[in-house]
């Protein structure tokens, strides 16, 4: 359907701040409170109410605003965005308009149709919150829960610069995973802790002109982001192939139908009558400040990818799997410094531990040094592979150092020459038959014999050492 | 508690003005029970400050003179209430007001009109009106009000009583409703500059819930200077028009000579903008008091209006009938001059005018001046209803007193001497932080001035 | 410059605030004499070269990231007119509006 159309996307993305208490009070942003007990009188706008700004919350949204390489303002304006919603509490949300934190930014991202690009970011800027309205709680009456209302957000805009509904994907996954890197916010679309609206138009193939656009709003999970965006670009080559032309509006996600609708309220309510807060003097912010926010940024996921590939001589695709997360990515340079071998600590965390905290509410269990030390006793012949992953298992289930572990579970190889000289010899002779076969040149019964002592063993022998001693008595005299 | 019960006999005999909307019952209770509670050891002890209505109390009920409020209880209190308290000061009952403090009359009340206490047919001034006339009245000696505009000069002025009005940002706004965030200060009413001032000095100070309060120590009370000797008094000419009450103007030289005979130096100054005070206030007032007023919905407190199907006619029902025909006439103005299109025209022209006002005020200051003197409103308290069919007539009873609030400066007003009986009021307007002056040349002139006899 | 009758009734829809019809001409000619007031206020130099004036502190000044609600005496139940189940309650939203 989109052949021959080219679909220009910018993405206007809410995130929650990483913060304990309100932006504008001393409520708690903790998620899952019963309803309206996480209110004070500045978050129900009650009458005489003032707000308190959060300075956290101003330090995260620096913080953001840096790693997107955006200009942060030494003086920005908090200001009023007047509208009327049940679940806004004061009828205007304290936001930013004409002077932003922040502007003119860059997020770089991996597209699948065009590989590396980069979006600029317009701005970014704080705000507050609203409630919650709950329109399915009661028969014929919208329930308003205010435990949300005053949540500390930054608003990111970036510029029409994404190609494709999965563009679109790609840099929210980017954007996600560098501000959970950050720890400015966790992210969750589940909890509301990010959302995003999408202002979208189309064009021929080619063109360069930016057509009407619509917004869409209401994708409220990662899955639906690509869906609702191709649902609408697909929705306006139609009517433009049909010969209509694409009205300004706001469109409605359904993720229940797959499906766009028209906002149902007044043009004229986007009148937002913005202007400077009075009850809120400048934001400023000293040099100093931001500076020691830029030098105490951490490395992102993309540099971080580049350094892991090029220190520990892995594949671009186990870099940035082990980068995906700075949890992961800290703690496989963990194993690693703790003295296990970069390609195989790698091939760990990819494997068994990546499973393992999948299954354990992303917990990485097993401590880096205990990691460490399960690669060593593998490396040297300790453990086998198989022997290993259980006491992976174990460690992770039940903690403990690995090699008392093993050897608990009697897992520890038998290396002792003298001790697989014993079960050589009762092998030998249990198998006189196949012994001869294998004097008089069938050399491939090796794998039988060792198999066998691996057998008498119960699996403890050290399977190289004990082919080695097989061999010995193999070739001396009968 | 016997004062409690002398206090509440007071406020019971001057009913008639229609000052307090406190019931008599509740009030009486009240303040035995906070008698019992108050600290012995506070500077205000045993002191009945009565609290404009739109102030937030615990004790009782903050209805903003406005029937969208109707009943409503506080779940908090201002911060101005609870140095007050603990300072052993009684809250003596809620006093009537223009509803949301938009008036100069306190006509505009849902619960009826102040009546002025000494002219049963003439207004007390406003939006402060209910604090003006007990105080007037001498029922109470001191009562706490707001200014957006001169809702406390302008009152005080026409009752023959003190009122300051402090710099913005020298106390808490935390817990007074708004109105016009950028402009509004609690101010103090007292039957001598004393008990203003140490109402004043009482609530002053930071306070962590105002982010628009300054981080200062509360203001230190001066005492009565031997002379004004080394004061340098301006009369800006704009605040002396031909036109100007010739009663006024006789009140007015006569302080002046007061104020001379003291040692101040007195210099005629120039404030150039102060024809376009009342214009910015009326642009940027009702823009910000738009969004101010625009939480009362009838979603989360106060009544609502209709038994409405659908929640935009629960709005409109609810705010059309809550509000009086004034507020809503400045929600609309409000509304318009920040609405797209409009802006740069109105609220972008206002802010920069306010700029040039205030430029003026540090153009005189700066030249060597310490304070200026005006008179506080063009003319005597007006009779009722005479001003109410127009609006600008109203709006210019404020023309003398906008200007500070602008500027957000310290500005008082102390009574100069009555024309016809009614009290004219001499206002001071300060420097920033600088009320401490303000209130040393108060008290040399209300020692000499003879306050109510005919100027 | 005048305030029209669909003006007024437009701006009243903003503020959500309903007027009647009988007092619509007298709200918009107020609103007109009142705004042509004001606009001498177009004599001020519009170049934007005045640096605005706001009171107050020059720069905001931060709250440290606690949790330390400021308190309520007394909860939404007894000041909220319709509370039912912990949540403030209005007539029915649509989802999609
Ligand atoms: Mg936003
Ligand atoms: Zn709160």
């Amino acid at each position: 359907m989109a052949s021959g159309w080219e679909t220009v996307i910018g993405l206007e993305t809410h995130v929650q701040l990483r913060t304990k208490s309100k932006m504008f009070c001393g409520c708690s942003t903790a998620f899952g409170a019963p309803p309206n007990t996480q209110v004070c009188p500045v978050c129900l706008g009650l009458p005489g109410a003032l707000p308190v700004p959060n300075g956290e919350a101003i330090r995260l949204a620096v913080r953001a605003a840096l790693a997107l390489g955006c200009t942060v303002h030494p003086k920005s304006v908090l200001a009023r965005k007047n509208y009327f919603y049940p679940d806004l509490p004061k009828g205007y949300q304290i936001s930013q308009h004409d002077q932003p934190l922040a502007t003119s930014g860059t997020l770089s991202f991996i597209s699948p149709e065009r590989g590396g690009v980069s979006a600029g970011i317009i701005r970014l800027h704080v705000e507050e919150d609203a409630g919650k309205s709950i329109h399915d709680r009661f028969p014929k009456a919208t329930a308003v829960d205010l435990n949300r209302s005053g949540v500390p957000l930054i608003e990111i805009v970036s510029a029409p610069d994404l190609r494709s509904p999965a563009e679109a994907r790609a840099y929210l996954l980017t954007l996600k995973q560098q501000l959970e890197y950050l720890g400015i916010s966790d992210c969750d679309m589940e909890k509301g802790s990010l959302r995003v609206d999408a202002n979208v138009s189309v064009r021929r193939a080619g063109a360069t002109e930016l057509n009407t656009r619509t917004e869409v709003k209401n994708i409220n999970s990662f899955a639906f982001v690509e869906k609702a965006l191709t649902v609408e670009r697909d929705r306006q080559i139609a009517v433009v192939e049909s010969g209509g032309a694409v009205m300004q509006q706001t469109m409605l996600y359904d993720s229940k139908e797959n499906a766009v609708r028209p906002q149902r309220t007044k043009e004229e309510s986007h009148d937002y009558r913005y202007f400077p807060e009075p009850d809120l003097p400048p934001l400023v912010l000293t040099p100093e400040f931001v500076a020691e926010q830029q030098s105490d940024l951490p490395e992102l996921p993309s540099a971080k990818r580049d350094r892991f590939a090029a220190q520990y001589a892995l594949s671009r695709e186990h870099a940035a799997v082990l980068t995906a997360s700075r949890a992961v990515a800290e703690y496989y340079e963990s194993v690693v410094h703790a003295g296990a071998e970069a390609q195989a600590a790698a091939n760990w965390v990819m494997t068994e531990a990546l499973a393992d905290a999948g299954d354990h509410q992303e917990q990485l269990r097993v401590p880096p040094a205990a990691l460490a030390q399960i690669v060593a006793l593998v490396k040297g012949g300790t453990l086998s592979h198989q022997a290993a992953k259980r006491v992976f298992a174990e460690v992770a289930a039940k903690g403990g150092d690995p090699r008392t572990v093993a050897e608990a579970l009697g897992l520890v190889q038998v290396a002792d020459t003298n001790v697989l000289a014993g079960w050589v010899s009762d092998v030998l002779g249990a198998h006189a038959t196949e012994v001869a076969r294998y004097r008089s040149g069938e050399t491939k019964l090796m794998g039988f014999l060792l198999g066998q002592v691996m057998r008498a063993s119960r699996g403890k022998a050290d399977p190289k050492l004990a082919q080695r001693v097989l061999e010995e008595k193999l070739a001396s005299a009968p | 508690m016997s004062d409690a019960k002398a206090i509440a006999d007071r406020l019971t005999k001057v009913r008639r003005l229609n000052a307090l909307l406190t019931p008599s019952k509740d009030l009486r209770k009240s303040l035995t029970a906070q008698a019992a509670a108050a600290r012995p050891t506070g500077v205000l002890y045993g002191m009945p400050v009565a609290v404009k209505d739109n102030i937030c109390t615990l004790e009782f009920t903050t209805s903003c003179g406005s029937r969208i409020l109707e009943g409503y209880r506080s779940p908090y209190e201002a911060t101005a209430v609870a140095k007050l308290k603990a300072a052993g000061a009684l809250i003596a009952g809620k006093t009537n007001c223009d509803e949301f403090a938009m008036g100069s009359s306190t006509e505009h009340s849902a619960y009826g009109r102040v009546i002025h206490p000494l002219d049963k047919a003439r207004v007390p001034g406003g939006s402060s009106g209910g604090s003006a006339a007990l105080v007037g009245s001498g029922a109470i000696p001191a009562a706490l009000g707001s200014e957006t505009g001169g809702s406390v000069r302008q009152p005080a002025s026409f009752c023959g009583v003190v009122g300051i009005k402090p710099t913005y940002g020298r106390v808490s706004r935390y817990g007074l409703v708004a109105f016009g965030s950028s402009l509004d200060q609690i101010g103090v009413f007292g039957r001598s500059v004393h008990d203003a001032a140490r109402v004043l000095s009482v609530i002053s100070g930071r306070d962590p819930r105002d982010s628009t309060c300054e981080d200062r120590d509360p203001l230190r009370l001066p005492t009565v200077p031997e002379s004004l000797q080394g004061f340098v008094i301006g009369l800006p000419r704009e605040y002396f028009p031909p036109e100007l009450d010739p009663g006024v103007r006789r009140a007015c030289e006569r302080a002046v000579r007061f104020l001379k005979e003291q040692g101040a130096a007195i210099r005629e100054v120039s404030l150039p903008h102060t024809a376009y005070a009342v214009p910015t206030y009326y642009v940027l007032a009702p823009a910000e008091a738009s969004s101010n007023l625009a939480r009362y919905d009838g979603v989360r407190y106060g009544p609502r209006f209709n038994g409405a199907a659908d929640l935009r006619s629960l709005y409109r029902s609810t705010r059309g009938q809550g509000f009086g025909p004034e507020v809503r006439r400045r929600i609309l103005v409000g509304t318009y001059v920040l609405s797209a299109g409009y802006y740069d025209a109105y609220y972008r022209r206002a802010q920069q005018m306010r700029a040039l006002i205030a430029q003026d005020f540090r153009n005189v200051f700066d030249r060597g001046v310490d304070l200026l003197f005006t008179p506080t409103t063009p003319t005597p308290a007006f009779k009722a209803g005479e001003k109410l069919g127009d609006p600008i007539a109203m709006y210019l009873s404020d023309i003398f007193t906008v200007t500070a609030n602008l500027a957000g400066l310290p500005a008082m007003t102390l009574p100069i001497g009555r024309v016809k009986g009614l009290p004219i009021g001499g206002q001071l307007i300060g420097q920033a932080f600088l009320e401490d002056e303000m209130i040393e040349a108060a008290y040399a002139l209300e020692r000499v001035v003879p306050a109510t006899d005919e100027a | 410059m005048s305030v029209t009758r669909d003006e007024v009734l437009r701006i009243a829809r903003l503020a959500e605030l309903e007027v009647d019809e009988e007092t619509l001409p007298e709200l918009s000619e107020q609103m007109s004499r009142i705004l042509d007031y004001v606009a001498q206020l177009s004599a001020v130099p519009a170049n934007g070269t005045v640096k605005i004036f706001v009171p107050g502190p020059d720069a905001i000044r931060f709250r440290t990231d606690e949790v330390s609600p400021w308190p309520l005496a007394f909860g939404p139940a007894e000041f909220a007119p319709a509370f039912k189940e912990g949540f403030f309650v209005v007539p029915r939203l649509d989802q999609f509006e």
